[in-house]
């Protein structure tokens, strides 16, 4: 086998771990799609109560907000690594990755697959539960499309993550102001409501992150909703964020892991 | 097992060890203290093993020697000095020495505690490069080996210490590594277990591998070694 081979199944081996020790806790994905469905009621009857502006019928908001409530999961499993990461210090599990060919750095991206899957999987019971239930009206047309948008989507939203788990790594403290950054993100990228609500300071920053033209693209793919800039605009935006930020947090995630042994502080947790 | 590495071996671009180096494991002054300025823990520690070593360094608690260990590990980086294996430090080549080393910790962790004995075993397999098509084979000779079979489908949570501990040592010993490190290996073992941990110890040696054994001053053992050195004020001396 080569080089590749045996890395794709160490790759694999992680993954698989993260499955099996899911799959342990039962209630785990019956007790995420209810928050799911409770969010979906929630945005539904807001959607009836209140009229936003831009938006025609409350139908065209609700699905608006859907897919802002599908990239949130997203969002938040982007970040979800830096604690597992945690958590394998303070088990000595990230030790034995350190301490095998595999190494630190594979072992930490291979970690993020398993919850970006999920988030994956989550995401799309949103938007079957929308449209079975509420009945959003999703653009089947180009709904295919919107699975490699993601893919590209979460190589731009990735590293966010990445340079959580390295500030994770040199401070042992998970997610130092994530929580912050997440509601940021999610005010900034337009989630929940469009970004021309926003004061123009706010909407400047909607520019300086990967998430408002991931949101945008993928509401046009998902539900045929407006797009204010092209669609190759967007693509190029998140394309772009993902070739500089995916070297910059690899980078990070390794010096912060030499930085651990050099100091001796990588035992610590 | 053990066994002289070859390229059939890695099947990888990586070359085999260099043989013709004269220790599968040198530390070369090798320095290390914990608050900048104070004593160091390791003053320019020296040490090598051969090919067939079985070499235990002893030492009152906190003296230095699981540090000593970390090291030799590659987990941690010396202030000053090196640490080579077959020629390759673990700075310069990381994913080759980690080919070439294991380390069991003291204590308990490094186990997944939801996941079963076997899938445990086929995770650190597959993390240590273990070829694809030799990861079954080996899972199930480890399995075999430390007596693991009743245990195989069982969670880790579920485990005494002692068998936890048996565990850790059948993944220390499962990829086949050239160079064993063993911090307190005895811990929570019962007869049985520690007889299991000596006979692994013997292939490896049998196969040319060598072996460094630590445990706090006094520990007794009935398992016979080349030499037995203390580590005393970041020197180590004969005992």
């Amino acid at each position: 086998m080569t080089a590749f081979g045996e890395n794709a199944s160490a790759f694999f081996a992680v993954i698989r771990r993260d499955y099996y020790v899911f799959l342990s806790y039962r209630t785990r994905l019956v007790s995420q799609a209810l928050t799911s469905v409770f969010s979906l009621t929630l945005f539904y009857y807001v959607s009836r109560l209140v009229h936003v502006e831009g938006f025609t019928t409350p139908d065209r908001y609700f699905g608006f907000v859907v897919v802002g409530i599908a990239l949130i999961g997203v969002l938040y499993s982007c970040f979800s690594v830096s604690e597992t990461i945690r958590q394998e210090l303070v088990a000595g599990t990230f030790e034995r990755l350190l301490l095998s060919p595999f190494g630190g750095v594979r072992g930490a991206v291979a970690t993020a697959i398993f919850p970006l899957a999920y988030a994956f999987l989550m995401s799309s019971i949103t938007l079957a539960v929308g449209a079975l239930v509420f009945g959003l009206e999703l653009h089947w047309s180009t709904v295919p499309l919107a699975v490699p948008a993601l893919v590209l989507a979460l190589l731009a939203f990735l590293p966010f993550g990445l340079f959580f788990t390295a500030l994770t790594i040199a401070t042992k403290q998970a997610n130092v102001g994530a929580s912050w950054i997440i509601a940021l993100l999610s005010i900034v990228g337009g989630l929940y409501f469009p970004i021309a609500l926003l004061p123009a300071w706010a909407q400047l920053a909607s520019e300086l992150q990967p998430f408002t033209p991931a949101t945008e693209l993928l509401r046009n793919l998902l539900v045929d909703a407006p797009m204010e800039h092209s669609v190759g605009g967007a693509l190029a935006k998140i394309v772009g964020f993902a070739e500089i930020l995916m070297p910059l947090s690899l980078y990070a995630l390794y010096r912060a892991i030499r930085l651990g042994q050099r100091r001796g502080t990588i035992i610590e947790y | 097992m053990s066994g002289v590495l070859t390229e059939a071996d890695f099947e990888f671009e990586l070359p085999a060890p260099r043989r013709d180096a004269p220790m599968p494991l040198s530390l070369r002054s090798v320095s290390k203290a914990w608050d900048k300025g104070r004593v160091p823990v390791l003053n320019r520690v020296d040490l090598d093993l051969g090919a067939g070593a079985r070499v235990r360094i002893a030492g009152r608690n906190g003296v230095g020697k699981t540090t000593l260990m970390r090291i030799a590990a590659g987990l941690i980086d010396p202030d000053q000095g090196r640490v080579e294996v077959f020629g390759s430090s673990p700075i310069d080549r990381p994913e080759y020495y980690q080919r070439l080393v294991s380390f069991l910790p003291a204590g308990d962790r490094g186990l997944y505690a939801r996941l079963s004995v076997r899938r445990q075993l086929d995770f650190c397999a597959r993390i240590a490069m273990v070829p694809r098509r030799q990861v079954a084979a080996r899972v199930e000779e480890a399995i075999s080996i430390f007596d693991l079979g009743e245990l195989a489908d069982r969670r880790v949570d579920r485990m005494s210490m002692g068998q936890r501990q048996r565990l850790r040592i059948a993944m220390t010993f499962l990829p086949r590594p050239e160079v064993v490190l063993l911090d307190e290996p005895l811990t929570s073992l019962d007869g049985d277990g520690a007889e299991l941990l000596y006979a692994a110890i013997e292939r490896l040696l049998g196969d040319g591998g060598a072996m460094l054994w630590c445990s706090p001053a006094g520990e007794h053992t009935e398992y016979e070694f080349d030499r037995t050195l203390m580590l005393d004020q970041g020197k180590l001396v004969p005992a």
